[in-house]
């Protein structure tokens, strides 16, 4: 990686949602963006995300009207990792599977340099067991970037057991420098963010099911009695009942933490197939709690 | 007691959050009369609803005309049979239960029988609070947010033995005056505390457990969830003795863990790093604040 942001050359490995925002928080701060993923479609429809996204951008008033050609022409996309070959960084934001990361990593870590930093943007698998498939595991960090990511401003910078203490001082001014706030976290289930929140969502749903108040009542008291910008249930809805189930499950299997176990409506819940905002139905979407 | 506008409000308790409770009153037209046990207290609460309206004037969200008649409604009182003439007589006075029950018990005998009672209690519950009290059915809980005067969330809460009647002055309370209630089960910490004291627990003993620093810990709270302070700065804010007191009420009546003070905050109470208060907390501090103020 190189001192300045512009002269910055940054790999992405996989073209979806999270691949996406952070080729444009990249190529927006000015970073050349090389975008691999698997097959043609791959990229066509990742490159509707990317564009998709900065027109949104454009229409909400944050970025002018020309800049959407300069940040575009910025970003290519092939299917051959090898030309991820002269990246200074390379970011791996496939699926959320440990084999299919494994894979990406290994295959990223034959195609670059040993100088430059391989950062895996995993949310919840330990950036430690990840580096295992590095070559050089001292160059290998988490960065863990947030949805929307040219929208949310925390990364959260892991590192694992045998990261050099230089890979994380440059993974962290990088980030300040595409305007982002990086912090440096543990490498534990959940980071921080996702460990202190999952609870807190879980207690949210069991005080539901024990008829604290209604869901509604819930989340204005959180509103306005604490300033949050949503209540827990209707984030829980917004997040989906059926992802907030799988890691907050993956976490208790991991730490055997009574705080992350899932509560049983939240299972109840997912069985029924009301899982959030994505089906229209979930703990807010539609009355469950009379 | 149909017509809340002409009702008269008595508080009991003239602190932080019994003097942002009788600002809430007179600035939506109450007569109110704030009453404590200690004199003293009573010319600190006034400089204090001064200097608040005084700010709001300057800044545009109250004329000089409305607050001086704001001031005009407030008496003073540290005699608590003056409270006799009051419609509705909000406790305030500090987290104790026994204090909150013997106070409950007098004021049946020196307030008329139509009187309703509410209990500003954040961590107790308001049965336990209502026991003894002569009229139990005239008792209600309503958690205030602190600072009264910004917050608009308030918490109705029915102890055991309310009746409807009570329940529903409440809410009717909340709304005249100018604030959103939402009605809870009578159980400790009600929603709010309920689910922030778990979260600011599990923040301190990430930073026990080395997972992150205090600045990063606040920083990742703000920008990764959105919340208008880090979990540090809002406890350097509420002081970490106020943290503890409610944590450990909490822990006792629940017997649940994630309500127990981690350690971290014993040890810093004993060095004296309150928060704002005192010039350090998890942060350190030019001059000493008040919450609020």
């Amino acid at each position: 990686m190189t001192d300045s942001v512009s002269s910055t050359y940054v790999g992405i490995l996989g073209y979806g949602t999270m691949g996406a925002g952070i080729a444009q928080v990249a190529a927006a701060a000015g970073c050349g963006v090389f975008v691999v993923d698997v097959g043609e479609e791959a990229l066509v429809r990742g490159a509707g995300l990317l564009s998709q996204s900065l027109h949104k951008a454009v229409a909400h008033g944050k970025l002018a009207d020309d800049a959407v050609e300069t940040i575009l022409g910025r970003v290519e996309s092939g299917t051959d990792p090898r030309a991820l070959g002269h990246c200074h960084l390379v970011i791996e934001a496939v699926t959320e599977l440990y084999d299919v990361k494994a894979a990406a990593l290994k295959e990223i870590s034959r195609c670059v340099d040993g100088e430059a930093i391989i950062a895996t943007n995993t949310s919840s698998l330990s950036v430690t067991a990840l580096a295992a498939n590095v070559s050089n595991p001292g160059r290998f960090a988490g960065l863990h970037f947030f949805n929307p990511a040219p929208v949310m401003r925390l990364v959260e910078i892991i590192p694992g057991i045998d990261t050099a203490a230089g890979t994380v001082g440059r993974l962290r001014a990088w980030a300040a420098e595409v305007g982002k706030e990086p912090v440096v976290v543990k490498d534990q289930p959940g980071f921080l963010v996702n460990a202190v929140l999952m609870p807190y969502l879980n207690q949210a749903v069991r005080e539901l099911d024990a008829g604290l108040a209604s869901a509604e009542d819930i989340d204005i008291a959180v509103r306005l009695g604490l300033g949050y910008p949503k209540g827990p249930l209707e984030l829980l809805d917004l997040i989906g009942l059926d992802t907030h189930l799988y890691a907050t499950t993956s976490a208790y299997e991991e730490t055997a933490d009574a705080r992350f176990a899932a509560p049983p409506m939240l299972r109840r819940l997912v069985a029924a197939g009301r899982l959030g905002k994505k089906v229209g139905s979930g703990l807010r979407t539609e009355k469950v709690h009379e | 007691m149909s017509d809340l506008t002409n009702s008269r409000i008595g508080i009991v308790g003239a602190g932080t959050m019994g003097t942002g409770i009788a600002i809430t009153a007179i600035r939506a037209g109450f007569a109110t009369m704030l009453a404590d046990a200690v004199p003293a207290q009573l010319p600190v609460a006034l400089d204090h609803v001064d200097r608040f309206l005084g700010q709001s004037v300057q800044r545009g969200k109250l004329t000089a005309v409305d607050r001086d008649a704001a001031l005009d409604r407030l008496s003073l009182a540290h005699d608590f049979e003056r409270l006799a003439d009051c419609d509705i007589v909000i406790e305030s006075i500090s987290e104790d239960l026994h204090a909150k029950q013997e106070l409950f018990r007098g004021l049946g005998e020196c307030v008329p029988q139509e009187t309703v009672y509410v209990t500003n209690t954040s961590t107790l519950t308001v049965t336990a609070i209502s026991a003894g009290a002569v009229r139990p059915d005239r008792l209600v809980g309503m958690h205030f947010c602190n600072p009264a005067p910004l917050m608009h969330l308030i918490e109705v809460v029915d102890g055991m033995l309310t009746s409807a009647t009570t329940h529903a002055l409440a809410l009717e309370l909340a709304r005249a005056l100018g604030k959103t209630a939402v009605e809870v089960k009578d159980t400790p910490g009600f929603i709010v505390n309920r689910l922030l004291i778990p979260f600011e627990n599990a923040c301190i003993r990430e930073l026990e457990h080395g997972a992150a620093t205090v600045e990063d810990i606040d920083r990742a709270v703000r920008f990764g969830l959105g919340y208008p302070m880090g979990p540090f700065q809002l406890l350097d804010t509420v002081g970490l003795d106020v943290h503890r007191a409610v944590s450990l009420s909490m822990f006792e009546q629940l017997r649940d863990p994630v309500f127990a003070p981690p350690p971290l905050v014993d040890q810093m109470i004993a060095v004296g790093h309150l928060g704002r208060k005192t010039g350090r907390g998890f942060y350190q501090y030019d001059e000493p604040g008040m919450f609020g103020a």
